[in-house]
C-alpha cells in the first residue's frame, strides 16, 4: 500500500469554459507526503486538487487515486461556511462520521469516544457548545481540521488552513498539520502560500504554475 | 373569556381555515428554516408567484388548480436545479425575471379571462376562510409527506447545503439532495398557495423561520420552533381577523411580522445590555 501514489494525473486538462487552467498535467503524488500545492494566485491549485477530488470535471486526461479505502478528508478554507447555521462545533465535528453513520445510524460508544479524542486533542473542549458562528477564524479552521481527523481517512485535503488566521493561529494550526502528518503518517496536501513555512515542513512542493504542474524540491521554491 | 369563546365560534364556523392554516403553517414554517439558511429567500418569492400563476392558468383553462401549480412551479424547480455553470446569468438575475414574469403573467390571465380584481386580489393574497375540505386533502396529501421526507433525510440535506464541498467528498450525494429539497418546497408551495396565496406562503417560509432563529440554536429546536410559531401565528391571526372583523391573511402576515421584530428588537436590547454588565 505504502509504494502506491495516492493521485495519479495523466494528460488532465481543467477548463472553466474556454479558460483553460491546468493543460494536460502529469503529476504522481506519493503516499505519506506532506506536500504543498504553491503557485501565484490563480494557477490553479485549489482547481487541481477540486480535480483530483472529483469536485470539478476534467475535460481531457484520466485522474487515479488511491485514497487507502476511505474517502479522503477536504477541508475548505473556513469562510466557506456560513456562520448563520445553528450548528455547534460539536455538531461540525460528527459531521465527519457521516461516511460510517449515514443517514439515520446514531452514534456508537466508539465513535462517541473518537469525538470527545479530537475535540481534546485540538483543545476545542471549552467550545464545543458554542456555535460555528461564535468562533475566532482560528478555532474555526481548528474545528473543520478536526472534523477531518474525526473520519480517520488517510489523506487529508486543505484549502489554505491558515488563510486569515493572526500568527499565532497559524503557528498554532501549521504544529497540528505537521502532528498528524509525522505522528500518524497521513498524507497532507494542501494550498499554502507562505514559501518559508513550506520551508520548515516539507521536502517537496507542488509547484502549479503557466498551467502545468509538477513535483519540485522545496529548496527550487525557496531559493 | 370571550377570547376563548370567540376561538370555539370561529372553530365551529371554519374548521377548514383552521385545519389548512394549522397544516401549511407547520410545513411551510419547518421548510422555511433551509429557506432562510440557504439564503434562497428570492427563491421561495418566485416560487410562491409561480404557484399563483399555475393556479391562474388553472382558473382560465378550467382545470385542476394544484396541477396548474405543480406545473409552472415544477418548471421554474427544475430551472433552478441546473448547474450553474450552464447558466450564463447570475441566479439573482434568473429568479427577479421569474418573479415579474410569473406576477404579470397571472394579471394579465385572469384580465384576459373576463373574471375581476377580486379573484386577482384573492390568487395573490389567498384567503383562509373560504379553503374547502379539497384545499385541506390537497394541504395534507402534498404537506405531510414531504414535511416527513425533509426530516427523515435532514441529516444529508443539511450536510449538502452546510458545506458542500466538504460533504460531496465524504459521500452525500449533494445534487441529489439539492434536487430533492427544491422537488418537495416546489410541491409544499404549490399545495400551499391556493388556500394561503403567494404573500402568506413567503409570509411563512421566510419571516417565522427567522424568528425561530432567532430564539434557538439548534437545528432541531430551530425546527420545531419554528413550526410552534407559524401555528401559533396562524392560529392567532384568524381569531384577531374574525373578532375584528379583518382579512384573515394579511392579518396572520402582520402578526407575524410584528413578532419577528419585536424578538429581534428584544435580542438587540438584551445584547446591548448584556455588554454593558
Amino acid at each position: 500500500m505504502n509504494g502506491t501514489p495516492v493521485i495519479q494525473c495523466r494528460g488532465v486538462t481543467v477548463a472553466y469554459g474556454r479558460d483553460v487552467v491546468l493543460d494536460r498535467i502529469d503529476l504522481t503524488v506519493p503516499r505519506g507526503t506532506l506536500l504543498p500545492f504553491v503557485g501565484p494566485n490563480g494557477a490553479g491549485k485549489t482547481t487541481l486538487l477540486k480535480a483530483c477530488l472529483g469536485l470539478i470535471p476534467h475535460q481531457t486526461g484520466e485522474i487515479l487515486c488511491d485514497f487507502g479505502g476511505r474517502p479522503p478528508a477536504y477541508v475548505p478554507q473556513q469562510k466557506q461556511l456560513d456562520p448563520i447555521y445553528p450548528v455547534s462545533v460539536r455538531d461540525l465535528v460528527r459531521m465527519g462520521l457521516y461516511p460510517e453513520l449515514g443517514c439515520w445510524d446514531r452514534l456508537d460508544s466508539g465513535q462517541h469516544a473518537r469525538v470527545e479524542a479530537v475535540i481534546a486533542r485540538f483543545g476545542l473542549e471549552p467550545h464545543q457548545h458554542k456555535h460555528f458562528g461564535e468562533l475566532s477564524g482560528g478555532l474555526r479552521q481548528k474545528t473543520l481540521l478536526a472534523r477531518a481527523v474525526v473520519t480517520q481517512a488517510d489523506v487529508l485535503v486543505l484549502d489554505e488552513p491558515t488563510a486569515g488566521l493572526d500568527a499565532a493561529s497559524e503557528a498554532d494550526m501549521l504544529a497540528l498539520i505537521r502532528a498528524l502528518h509525522e505522528t500518524e503518517g497521513k498524507t497532507v496536501l494542501w494550498v499554502h502560500h507562505r514559501l518559508d513555512q513550506c520551508a520548515a515542513l516539507a521536502r517537496q512542493v507542488c509547484r502549479v504554475d503557466k498551467r502545468g504542474a509538477r513535483l519540485a524540491d522545496v529548496s527550487e521554491v525557496t531559493t | 373569556m370571550s377570547l376563548l369563546q370567540d376561538a370555539v365560534s370561529f372553530t365551529g364556523l371554519f374548521p377548514e381555515a383552521v385545519l389548512c392554516g394549522t397544516v401549511m403553517a407547520a410545513v411551510c414554517s419547518a421548510f422555511g428554516v433551509f429557506v432562510v439558511l440557504k439564503r434562497i429567500v428570492f427563491i421561495s418569492i418566485a416560487l410562491s408567484e409561480a404557484a399563483t400563476c399555475g393556479l391562474a392558468l388553472a382558473l382560465v383553462y378550467h382545470f385542476s388548480p394544484l396541477a396548474g401549480s405543480a406545473l409552472v412551479t415544477g418548471a421554474v424547480v427544475l430551472m433552478l436545479t441546473l448547474p450553474e455553470r450552464r447558466q450564463h446569468l447570475p441566479k439573482d438575475v434568473v429568479l427577479g425575471t421569474v418573479f415579474l414574469l410569473a406576477s404579470s403573467a397571472s394579471v394579465l390571465l385572469v384580465a384576459q379571462s373576463g373574471f375581476g380584481l377580486e379573484e386577482i386580489k384573492a390568487m395573490l393574497y389567498g384567503d383562509l376562510i373560504v379553503s374547502s375540505p379539497r384545499d385541506r386533502w390537497v394541504l395534507l396529501l402534498t404537506g405531510v409527506p414531504s414535511l416527513a421526507v425533509l426530516l427523515l433525510f435532514l441529516r444529508p440535506v443539511l450536510y449538502a447545503f452546510l458545506d458542500r464541498e466538504a460533504a460531496c467528498v465524504m459521500g452525500v450525494r449533494c445534487w441529489f439532495w439539492e434536487g430533492l429539497f427544491f422537488f418537495l418546497l416546489g410541491l409544499v408551495v404549490s399545495g400551499a398557495s391556493k388556500s394561503g396565496g403567494a404573500l402568506l406562503v413567503f409570509c411563512l417560509l421566510v419571516v417565522v423561520p427567522a424568528t425561530a432563529l432567532l430564539l434557538a440554536r439548534r437545528l432541531w429546536s430551530v425546527i420545531g420552533i419554528s413550526m410552534a410559531l407559524g401555528v401559533l401565528t396562524t392560529w392567532a391571526g384568524l381569531l384577531t381577523a374574525y373578532s375584528a372583523d379583518l382579512p384573515a391573511n394579511p392579518t396572520i402576515i402582520g402578526l407575524s411580522c410584528l413578532l419577528l421584530m419585536s424578538v429581534a428588537l428584544l435580542r438587540a436590547l438584551v445584547a446591548t445590555f448584556g455588554a454593558r454588565q
